[in-house]
């Protein structure tokens, strides 16, 4: 029992320590988008938490999704996250994903994104700062794999 | 009995090397481009997450070839790594010789390059192909920048045969012969296309074919591929130290612990081999083209590696 649950710890360990980001983007206007890769660049270095971009779905932990999911987009947001192995954790990213403003209501948006997929953090803002998109990243984390 | 025990030690020592040999890679990386970086034990991280996630089999897959091609790489890129570590402890000819851990180490790269084929998807496809070119690329110049080595060690392809004609030399390769310091310069020139590392990372190229062969893989799966190309780097470098660079008053020469000593001293100094073939031209450079890639490897090295095997030939 003592084992399995030392094996449980490494194993939620090594997943809040090595979060590997998949970025979607829904119909957002780039802003986000850019960012997102600021979160990465020298000055806020999300890879010193372990997080690395990945071009695969596949490969990656957190789907880090922007934009207010236009209806375009809606089956390919589900199949996406669909392709993601589990244990998985998803972000909002800037104010569209998180609550669809300023486009709610619009005949072509289906989001927000918490009534198509579970959300676990949602980072406001328009676009939101890089260390609030780290802070997210941190929260999604800790939330689903500890 | 000494040498086989010396080789089951060395297996996991390999893993755990090459696992650290990235986090220190991945380290200097991020200090280069004036990032903090990850942690240098990031790669454990990594692969025990990697190993608790959920392995997905592609339906258009071939799910037998698909779940033991990255079994069967990571298998051969350790061996690769921990023969020539055992052959140093024990201070004998291990398992096999020089060519033996050569054909492991392609085996790697094959077997990851017909996962990605099985996966069903067309990027995976397209990395095979890459990974086709670039592997007829490396492979002849770095095969015939060991063929002086040969030469100058009685015609002996043993790996410890080699290390020891250094030790009755009294120094390096690199600096003995004109035609071996040409090899060594083939061989370094050689690693960051058989590593697969940035400029000549063409199969995997994760912004352009979205990890090529490996794009289909997760889990325990990626865990293995990606622990076959960290030995594969680590098995390079060591290689190359031991192989061109094994100066005897450094790295010999304590009689009370052997073989042992020896080898920790050649592990301390194998990350500056790592720093200069692996991780100055992955910050320095940018991806090149596939066909600009296979034409460095048929330029440069292969020019240095044929020089040196003429100049040994001619006795120099």
């Amino acid at each position: 029992m003592r084992q399995e649950g030392s094996a449980v710890r490494i194993g939620a360990r090594s997943r809040i320590k090595s979060p590997w980001l998949f970025h979607l983007n829904t119909g957002s206007c780039n802003g986000c988008d850019i960012e997102i890769v600021a979160s990465l660049a020298p000055r806020y270095d999300a890879e010193r938490l372990g997080c690395v971009l990945v071009g695969s779905p596949r490969h990656a932990d957190v789907i880090l999704v922007t934009g207010p999911v236009t209806r375009q987009m809606l089956p390919r947001v589900i199949r996406v996250y669909e392709q993601l192995p589990e244990p998985k954790s998803l972000v909002a990213v800037g104010t569209c994903a998180a609550s669809g403003a300023p486009f709610i209501g619009s005949g072509v948006i289906e989001g927000p994104l918490d009534g198509i997929i579970p959300v676990d953090a949602y980072v406001l803002g328009c676009p939101p700062r890089p260390e609030a998109i780290v802070r997210g990243i941190v929260t999604a984390v800790r939330r689903r794999f500890s | 009995m000494a040498a086989l025990a010396a080789l089951l030690a060395s297996l996991p020592a390999a893993v755990f090397l090459s696992l650290l040999f990235e986090g220190i890679d991945r380290k200097l990386h991020a200090r280069m481009q004036g990032r903090i970086g990850p942690p240098v034990t990031q790669p454990f991280y990594d692969f025990a997450k990697l190993l608790n996630k959920e392995s997905v089999f592609p339906s258009s897959s071939s799910k037998a070839i698909f779940a033991s091609a990255p079994v069967i790489a990571a298998a051969s890129s350790i061996l690769a790594g921990a023969i020539p570590l055992a052959s140093l402890v024990a201070g004998t000819s291990v398992v096999g010789d020089l060519i033996l851990i050569l054909y492991l180490l392609t085996m790697s790269s094959i077997m990851v390059m017909i996962g990605g084929s099985s996966s069903g998807n067309p990027y995976g496809a397209i990395g095979f192909s890459r990974k086709m070119v670039m592997l007829i690329g490396y492979e002849v110049p770095l095969l015939a920048s060991i063929l002086p080595l040969s030469l100058k060690s009685q015609h002996s392809f043993s790996y410890h045969g080699i290390v020891q004609s250094q030790v009755g030399m009294g120094t390096c390769f690199a600096f003995a012969y004109p035609s071996s310091a040409f090899a060594a310069a083939a061989f370094l020139a050689c690693i960051p296309a058989a590593a697969g590392v940035v400029p000549f990372d063409v199969p995997e190229a994760k912004t352009e074919i979205v990890h090529g062969y490996l794009v289909e893989y997760g889990g325990p799966h990626l865990a293995l591929a990606r622990l076959a190309k960290d030995a594969a780097s680590f098995a390079l470098s060591f290689l190359a130290l031991t192989l061109f660079f094994y100066h005897p008053p450094l790295f010999e020469g304590h009689a009370s612990l052997g073989g042992l000593a020896s080898a920790i001293l050649c592990v301390a100094f194998a990350p500056a081999m790592m720093f200069l073939t692996v991780t100055v031209p992955r910050t320095v450079f940018a991806r090149l083209k596939v066909g600009q890639a296979f034409k460095f490897c048929w330029s440069l090295p292969l020019t240095l590696s044929a020089l040196s095997v003429v100049l040994s030939a001619a006795g120099f």
